[in-house]
């Protein structure tokens, strides 16, 4: 393989972290919000919180980029592809990391909250100094899972037009007859940023248990 | 002289670097309740599994009988391993209890009592859960026969694996620290089927940090340290003062355990 | 909204069409996926070295590429080394392949989450190592890996829609071309992820009713 076609594929999977950072980062977000309403004692916000996440993580994500990308320009929100793209991943990846987040949460031991309870601590510091910082640990590695699901996840984009690295091996594969070439080295791009952000993950959940025994 | 129930000779077992039995000699006499005892980390409990091959030993050798157990001299005078087939005879005859019971979940109490018997032993569906039955009534446990490991109690589950190593018919049980993972309350159902056993002349090695049991059942005993064979003869020979210092020391730290009687 | 209903009635031969073979693609895989899987994590416990380093590599490739990336180089570069298939048959492979690297994981877990000391117990009772995995070891597993397993299936039944991209005339396919002729397409695909919805709930839930029967068989603990 020509080392031209091979940076064209570089240039491309660049494309794909940017949208998939991109998704994680708005997905989180969302993501935290979200579980907020589902371990909401408010009725109100417990339901349509569990609905969101029942919908997002039942449906195909395929069938969600489809439905969003053409719902918005039907809605009169004429934005471009890539914005389109990015909600459809956010709102996805957001189900999942509101799932992961609420389970962290459940998971802090009683026990420990119990002691705050004891030292004083108001139910706003327990959260802020106790319950979320361990909440957060615990989910840490689901949390590092999903972005690797969103790197693969965002090869569906391609459907829409965007071309990230999937869509632009498959227009190379097209041009130079050569798809088994280009799909490999697609794949191969795949496997070595899912190594670096395995490695990311690993790294910094390190230096956060760099206090413990 | 009767050959003896399981014959240690000079047992040696490292794991790695770490040598945990240091060439232990000793004999278990037919017919007794042998009791070892010991700190954390003495060796008694791989000595034990050593004896159920469970772990092979490093050096040394073990006759069960008289029979050698995995491994023989051969005619050169090398240790060679025993075709599977000779080291499963030679281990039918000795039946294990574990701390931690190991009674598998999907069956229920008749069917792990059962299950050697139909399926290494080939016996019939309706004869072994016969054989079964009988063996759970000596434990008392034959209105429990159809219920699942998960709804019984630990000292019940304990019973029904005494059971299921008696449903072969032994001639030599082991027992590893049977009672280490009960509630108090339960260690009396199981440590009683262990009196009622050694009442019938069963030949019984038991690692147990219950002192009391060891010095009123117990027949022999055997003191290990550091994977150390330090002393070995009936209770009251063991118990007599002037006492070896270091089973002082350990008797010290096991006075709340009913130790405080041979104080 | 757009919906002219003689055209929908019109069109349900096509859509019944289409939902068998979602279903086809998803039961097949499946099954494909576990017996696959199964061997494959049996392979890499008590098979020979090399081609236990080879299934290794072979599982961690599959689960750190994108399914469509995989579909691709079997439906496109399949006949660049004599593989001509259609979509349906490479839509299969594709997903029984990609499934089977997942369950594989699934169940050496499963093998390696059964408590060594019941393989210990069975050993000191006398059965061999056949009969110790046949009558103890993957009954124990089945349990531990139904979980697992149920959450993979679902996986599986959302990933048929990807199998559209290879034109397998699935349930997205149609839908999407029906809608997107009746100019209704944003309808047909919010009752298309409504449908699918449905189906992972009601997967879902038959998956908790079976592993509530089989919680009798859980680990006793003491």
């Amino acid at each position: 393989m020509s080392w031209k076609l091979f940076e064209l594929l570089v240039q491309a999977s660049l494309y794909t972290v940017l949208i998939s950072f991109a998704s994680i980062t708005i997905g989180l977000a969302i993501g935290t919000a979200v579980s907020g309403a589902m371990l909401s004692p408010s009725r109100l916000l417990s339901i349509p919180g569990r609905a969101f996440v029942s919908f997002f993580r039942g449906a195909p994500l395929l069938v969600q980029l489809l439905l969003i990308y053409n719902l918005l320009p039907a809605l009169g929100l004429n934005v471009p592809s890539i914005v389109a793209a990015i909600t459809g991943l956010s709102l996805c990846t957001a189900a999942y990391q509101a799932e992961n987040l609420r389970g962290g949460f459940q998971s802090v031991p009683r026990g420990l909250l119990e002691a705050a309870d004891m030292a004083g601590l108001s139910a706003l510091q327990q959260f802020r100094r106790i319950r979320a910082p361990i909440a957060f640990r615990l989910a840490f590695p689901s949390l590092v899972n999903e972005a690797i699901m969103i790197l693969k996840a965002s090869s569906l984009v391609s459907v829409v037009g965007i071309v990230e690295l999937t869509r632009m091996a498959q227009d190379l594969a097209a041009s130079t007859y050569r798809p088994i070439e280009l799909f490999a080295a697609a794949g191969f791009l795949y496997l070595m940023i899912n190594w670096l952000i395995a490695l990311g993950g690993s790294l910094f959940e390190r230096s956060f248990r760099a206090g413990r025994p | 002289m009767t050959v003896p129930a399981v014959s240690v000779k000079r047992l040696t077992k490292r794991f790695g670097q770490t040598e945990v039995l240091h060439e232990i000699d000793f004999d278990i006499p037919q017919g007794m309740v042998s009791c070892l005892i010991g700190p954390s980390g003495s060796g008694k409990s791989t000595l034990l599994r050593c004896m159920a091959f469970l772990e092979e030993a490093t050096e040394g050798s073990i006759l069960v009988n008289g029979q050698p157990l995995g491994f023989a001299e051969g005619p050169d005078g090398k240790l060679a391993r025993l075709p599977a087939a000779r080291i499963r005879a030679v281990r039918s005859q000795i039946g294990m209890v574990f701390q931690q019971f190991n009674l598998w979940p999907h069956m229920t109490a008749l069917g792990n009592v059962s299950e050697a018997l139909k399926t290494v032993q080939g016996i019939p569906r309706r004869e072994a859960e016969e054989r079964a039955m009988q063996q759970l009534k000596k434990v008392d446990l034959e209105n429990r026969a159809g219920y699942y490991p998960s709804q019984l109690s630990g000292g019940q589950q304990q019973r029904v694996a005494i059971a299921r190593a008696l449903a072969l018919e032994p001639k030599i049980m082991l027992f590893d620290e049977p009672t280490s993972s009960l509630d108090p309350e339960l260690t009396g159902e199981v440590l009683n089927v262990m009196r009622a056993l050694a009442a019938d002349g069963m030949t019984m090695v038991v690692v147990s940090h219950e002192i009391g049991f060891a010095a009123s059942v117990g027949q022999r005993l055997a003191f290990l340290d550091q994977g150390r064979l330090i002393l070995n003869g009936t209770p009251q020979e063991i118990f007599a003062k002037p006492r070896h210092r270091r089973l002082d020391q350990f008797l010290d730290t096991y006075l709340d355990r009913g130790a405080a009687m041979l104080v | 909204m757009n919906f002219d209903t003689g055209l929908i009635l019109a069109s349900l031969p096509e859509i019944m069409h289409a939902f068998s073979v979602t279903m086809l693609m998803w039961v097949a895989g499946v099954i494909g996926a576990t017996v696959l899987g199964f061997l494959v994590a049996v392979a890499r416990r008590y098979g020979p070295r090399l081609p236990r380093h080879l299934l290794r590599v072979f599982v961690e490739v599959i689960r750190g590429t994108p399914f469509l990336i995989q579909l691709f180089l079997l439906y496109y570069g399949g006949p660049f080394i004599g593989l001509s298939l259609d979509p349906v048959p490479a839509g299969l492979l594709g997903l029984t392949i990609y499934g089977a690297a997942y369950f594989s994981e699934i169940f050496r877990g499963g093998f390696e989450a059964v408590p060594p000391g019941h393989v210990e117990a069975a050993e000191c009772l006398g059965l061999n190592r056949q009969q110790t995995i046949r009558r103890i070891l993957i009954p124990e597993m089945t349990m531990l890996v139904l979980p697992a397993s149920v959450n993979m299936a679902i996986i599986l039944l959302k990933e048929t829609a990807v199998l559209s991209i290879i034109t397998v005339p699935e349930l997205t396919l149609v839908i999407s071309a029906i809608g997107s002729q009746q100019y209704a397409f944003v309808e047909s695909l919010f009752l298309l992820a409504l449908f699918y919805w449905g189906l992972v709930e009601i997967s879902g839930k038959l998956g908790r009713a079976a592993e509530a029967r089989l919680s009798r068989f859980r680990l006793a603990l003491a």
